[in-house]
């Protein structure tokens, strides 16, 4: 008995060393990639100034006319900083971009709507253009929240329930079923005043990875690129996600 | 200059976790921080920035198996064992998922726009669904893991179909573990299938058009079948950064993650990376906190 109880007291330091030893390496460890992610970070940044300047080439000139239409997702904190998204517009203005949707969920930028389209130069909102082409010079704006989201929809789902219910005969069977489809549902949503365009690229701004409730319905083959906080962006990091999309090829799942 | 920043730093760290340690220690009742079985990762109760915590876990991943042609092309292979090794990877990406406490694992088998790949390609691939399923039947009993297929199923081969009618009944009966395999599904489709549903559902006087409400839509959606349709987690692999029609309407507040590795080799480690990531997220669902 006597001889077990320092046995016992050895193996427990024992244990409590190799325990404490592993929770440094694993500190370390922890140190080594809080450094390189520093220092990405870093290079990151003098990257992003170095595009702004025009110092890297690629960067120079860029196949807009591939981005047709750009969304940007904001969470609520950036959507209060109207000044900010006065400069991002700008800044895509200057790139040539000619269509945006701006979102938040709580519809913020909807509020402040006037007050973007005055400040952003040659701005128009994208419900005036109607069916006409934008001109080169200036960009069409669409101000989305969340109510455009799973709210239209249903009521578009209503719009489409109301045609079937009205137009379906107890001897036609399977015919009212043809008032569901893609299409129908398109003329439905743009009944209820929604823009059924798919944006090609959608930016996200803001701490979490998410399209926080941008309309489902258009995002199937959008391209989705975070770009964290609002606060901090850059132009060069803008250009450089622009570029990045005009190189990639979607097989749309064939 | 850097290695002392690096000294200082590390010095700096061990003095921080000493007195993190010491504090915690005091706290701790007996029951300590359980090791899972491959030794690669700690979920416990200690609130470490690098650890899993078990109680912000997701409830629902899903996952956009990206990458097994690729893979293939690379390692000199036939695309139909880049799509074995992929289907392997799922299996053992769904294990590790139960194992972590997540209850639901949906995957994106294959899209309604994957009709378009080649038919030896896509006869390959239901083949394989139809081989896999057959074959771990046994295995979803014996784990207690239910399975579900959501989509469309019109044009999939009768075998198959009868193969997850079987899965489907054999494994009904299990709650806890949820594999959702979605075939042929598509995120519009599913959508408009919400609304004929509802039609259908008014035809019979169950529903009035003003009970029509966001509510009563999300139950008439394929992933009805699980308490959770909504994903915490997405993870899309092999660099694309879109999500392709699949869960259009449960998306909305998903965290994404975009991995650039390739579907085969999507191992344990990179998926705990998205967990950590997940975990470190501030998720606040369109409100201000």
């Amino acid at each position: 008995m006597d001889f077990n109880d320092p046995m016992l007291v050895l193996s427990s330091w024992i244990a409590q060393i190799v325990d404490f030893g592993l929770d440094l390496l694993w500190c370390f460890i922890h140190i080594v990639v809080s450094l390189c992610h520093i220092v990405s970070g870093t290079f990151e940044a003098i990257e992003s100034y170095a595009i702004s300047l025009g110092l890297i080439q690629k960067y120079s000139s860029i196949d807009i006319e591939k981005l047709k239409c750009l969304a940007v997702v904001m969470d609520i904190e950036a959507a209060r900083d109207v000044s900010k998204v006065i400069e991002l517009l700008q800044w895509l203005t200057t790139i040539g971009v000619k269509q945006v949707g701006l979102f938040d969920s709580q519809g913020l930028l909807k509020k402040s709507k006037d007050m973007i389209l005055e400040m952003v130069p040659r701005s128009v909102l994208l419900q005036e253009t109607g069916e006409r082409d934008i001109s080169s010079d200036r960009i069409a704006l669409e101000f989305i929240s969340s109510s455009d989201n799973k709210e239209a929809v249903v009521k578009a789902a209503n719009i489409l329930l109301d045609k079937y219910l009205k137009s379906s005969h107890p001897d036609k069977g399977e015919e009212g079923e043809n008032v569901f489809t893609e299409s129908h549902l398109n003329e439905a949503l743009r009944v209820v005043g929604e823009n059924v365009q798919g944006p090609d690229l959608l930016l996200v701004y803001g701490p979490v990875r998410s399209h926080l409730g941008f309309p489902a319905w258009r995002l199937r083959y959008t391209e989705i690129i975070h770009m964290g906080s609002l606060k901090y962006m850059r132009y060069g990091s803008l250009l450089k996600a622009i570029h990045k999309f005009t190189g990639v090829r979607q097989n749309y799942g064939v | 200059m850097l290695s002392l920043l690096c000294c200082f730093l590390f010095f700096l760290s061990f003095l921080v976790h000493s007195c993190l340690r010491l504090r915690t220690q005091a706290k701790r009742s007996l029951k300590d921080e359980k090791e899972i079985d491959e030794g690669a990762y700690v979920v416990g109760e200690e609130e470490t920035p690098t650890r899993l915590l078990r109680e912000l876990m997701p409830r629902h991943v899903a996952v956009i198996m990206d990458g097994n042609r690729r893979w293939a092309e690379r390692a000199g292979l036939l695309t139909s064992q880049g799509h074995e090794a992929g289907a392997k990877r799922l299996l053992e990406f769904a294990e590790l998922c139960f194992k972590l406490g997540i209850e639901t694992v949906s995957a994106f088998a294959f899209s309604t726009e994957n009709w378009g790949r080649h038919k030896i390609e896509v006869k390959c691939l239901m083949s394989l669904i139809q081989r896999y399923l057959k074959s771990k039947i046994q295995f979803f009993q014996s784990e207690e893991i239910r399975v579900s297929v959501i989509g469309n199923l019109e044009k999939i081969p009768e075998s198959l179909l009868g193969i997850i009618k079987e899965t489907e009944e054999a494994t009904m009966r299990y709650k806890k573990k949820h594999l959702i395999l979605a075939i042929d599904y598509s995120g519009r489709s599913d959508i408009l299938h919400a609304c004929k549903s509802i039609v259908k559902k008014s035809q019979q006087g169950l529903i009035r058009e003003e009970d029509v409400d966001e509510t009563l839509f999300e139950q008439e959606l394929l992933t009805k079948c699980t308490e959770f349709p909504s994903p915490d987690l997405l993870i899309r692999t092999s660099g694309e950064q879109r999500i392709s029609n699949f869960l259009l309407w449960q998306l909305a507040y998903t965290e994404l993650f975009f991995s650039p590795v390739l579907w085969p080799d999507f191992d344990k480690y990179k998926f705990l990376e998205a967990l950590i990531s997940y975990q470190r997220r501030e998720r606040r669902f369109g409100c201000r906190i």
